[in-house]
């Protein structure tokens, strides 16, 4: 039925021309319906364009528990007490009314591969032609030995936002002068690269300019290097003196455990005792939906064709945004909104007769070390040995003038409002 | 020499490029010379949709950071309603890398000419929203 109409679309010859091009009438079927888990920046996007570009072809639906969106990005923000928590919250009203998306407020249970349904929380079924599954990251609990769900609310991660965010603001805003925050960060690959680096930044910030100066923060990290580290460290020394401290496997020889109760953080070379905080942010993997669907090897991320972003499991569903493995491509907001519009014009090819282009990837991720002193990194993309591989690339340097760093916050504040208009206008 | 313009025509706005557009544009109307560059009027509708199409496509990518209502904070330029000529030249001087911005030599490394062309054509069409 769908090759029929398609084909009738082609065979006017004048797709994009067409506009408004809808189910014919005549034919009387169904719209093709397109299932889309999780409204962040992934789920959002894809849904918008999908519907934007579908033109009436195509019915899509949001599943999103959530009212609100909270976002990860420019959380750190609010940390630093750049932005008021607000400032991050969106709604999904205007693009849901705008392109006639329909909102599910349910949670997504899991996905009848064989049937093409998504069966949500309350037990009904959804049936798709395409799913776009943009479920984000599950947190690995058990990935620091001591640490579990049960502490977080004493050791928090602030990796996915909502209370967790505030959380972190809260235990940073107690934070004695003279005592000692301990950042357990994550092994790769994780959601935003350079994430812990820039909130440590935000946790220096705070403490300087509240005058707790003798307070210190000490990074554990489980990797040798991180993201744009070149740029990180001398600007931390420049603008935070010794403040940040940050530790590679080879100096604290290894995380050891965690005492939540004593708040206690045990490495192979040293005690951390009495932290006024410890944030564990754990290891990761994609979502549980898409890992019980049997799209993610165990404790792992979805391999997708680069070509398209549909899952290698199954060519009915699309994985984007931090649930999937993109290559060279960071887990990172701007990654995840742009894979959607690749998504989007996939999947109205194969369902509205909408034109086919060959996939091109862009990220940048912006990070804020101090006020009006941003960084960035980012890069060109395209599909290669199938995977997703980087063409170009680039990246803040270490000495750059305040100005360009000025510049570069200001684009970082742009790019927030852009992308969120992007994802909820 | 790159020969390149922007003409109108009536309503089916197109402009190609000496490079991969010229396979497309020969099958346009006819030409005309313009100076010491070729210009080339296209009035078949159909083409003019396929580079619609490839505009509309490009321009997905750069709404992640220029919004389509042409609402700028600052930092980061509205980029709707400019003259075409002008967006193709700003985007040509960040491909050979001659105007500064990591964010955007990156963008426009790969662009061909007719790319810009059809993305100057998307957004010069579109007019910013009170």
């Amino acid at each position: 039925m769908k090759p029929t109409r398609r084909d009738l679309i082609i065979g006017a010859g004048t797709i994009a021309a067409s506009g408004a091009l809808g189910v014919p009438a005549v034919l009387g079927q169904a719209k093709a319906r397109i299932v889309v888990i999780g409204g962040g920046a992934g789920g959002a996007t894809a849904a918008k364009y999908i519907a934007r570009d579908g033109h009436g072809a195509i019915a899509v639906t949001l599943v999103e528990e959530n009212e609100t969106y909270q976002s990860c990005f420019h959380s750190n923000l609010y940390i630093g007490g750049f932005k008021n928590y607000d400032q991050i919250v969106h709604r999904y009203d205007a693009p849901t009314a705008a392109y006639g998306i329909t909102l599910v407020r349910q949670r997504a249970a899991r996905i009848d591969r064989d049937r093409k349904e998504v069966v949500l929380g309350d037990g009904s079924r959804l049936p798709y032609d395409r799913l776009v599954l943009s479920p984000g990251i599950d947190l690995k609990y058990d990935s620091v030995p001591g640490w579990s769900q049960a502490a977080e609310e004493v050791m928090p991660h602030g990796w996915k936002p909502g209370r967790q965010t505030r959380l972190i603001r809260e235990k940073l805003d107690a934070v004695p002068d003279g005592g000692t925050i301990v950042m357990i960060a994550p092994p790769n690959p994780y959601r935003c690269p350079p994430g812990p680096y820039e909130r440590a930044s935000m946790f220096a910030h705070i403490l300087t300019s509240t005058g707790r100066t003798k307070a210190r923060v000490v990074i554990l990290d489980p990797k040798d290097s991180f993201s744009k580290q070149g740029v990180f460290m001398p600007d931390w020394e420049k603008r935070y003196g010794a403040m940040i401290e940050w530790l590679s496997p080879r100096v604290h020889d290894g995380i050891k455990s965690v005492d939540p109760a004593s708040g206690t953080v045990v490495t192979g070379f040293e005690t951390y005792e009495n932290c006024a905080f410890v944030n564990v942010i754990p290891a990761q993997m994609a979502g549980a939906i898409a890992r019980e669907a049997g799209l993610a090897p165990a404790g792992g991320y979805c391999a997708i064709d680069p070509a398209t972003m549909k899952s290698t499991a199954d060519p009915a569903i699309f994985v984007l945004g931090d649930a999937c493995n993109a290559g060279d491509m960071p887990k990172s907001a701007f990654s995840a909104n742009n894979q959607a519009k690749i998504v989007a014009m996939v999947a109205c090819s194969e369902l509205a007769g909408g034109p086919a282009f060959p996939a091109r990837y862009f990220n940048t991720c912006w990070s804020l070390v101090g006020p009006d002193d941003a960084i960035k990194v980012g890069g060109r993309y395209e599909p290669k040995d199938g995977r997703i591989a980087a063409t170009e690339t680039f990246i803040s340097q270490p000495g750059e003038s305040d100005e360009v760093r000025r510049q570069t916050q200001a684009e970082n504040l742009a790019w927030y409002e852009a992308i969120c208009a992007d994802m909820f206008t | 020499m790159q020969m390149w313009i922007i003409p109108s025509c009536e309503g089916a706005r197109r402009s190609s490029a000496a490079g991969s557009g010229l396979r497309r544009a020969w099958r346009g109307l006819g030409f005309a010379v313009l100076g010491s560059a070729a210009a080339l009027l296209i009035c078949d509708p159909a083409l003019a949709a396929e580079d619609q199409a490839l505009g509309r496509y490009l321009a997905l990518e750069c709404s992640s950071c220029h919004q389509l209502s042409g609402a700028s904070v600052g930092g980061i330029p509205s980029i709707v309603g400019w003259p075409e000529a002008q967006f193709v030249a700003v985007l040509d001087a960040y491909r050979r890398k001659e105007r500064e911005g990591q964010v955007m030599q990156a963008v426009a490394a790969r662009l061909s000419r007719a790319e810009m062309v059809a993305l100057a054509a998307y957004f010069g069409a579109l007019s910013p929203k009170p």
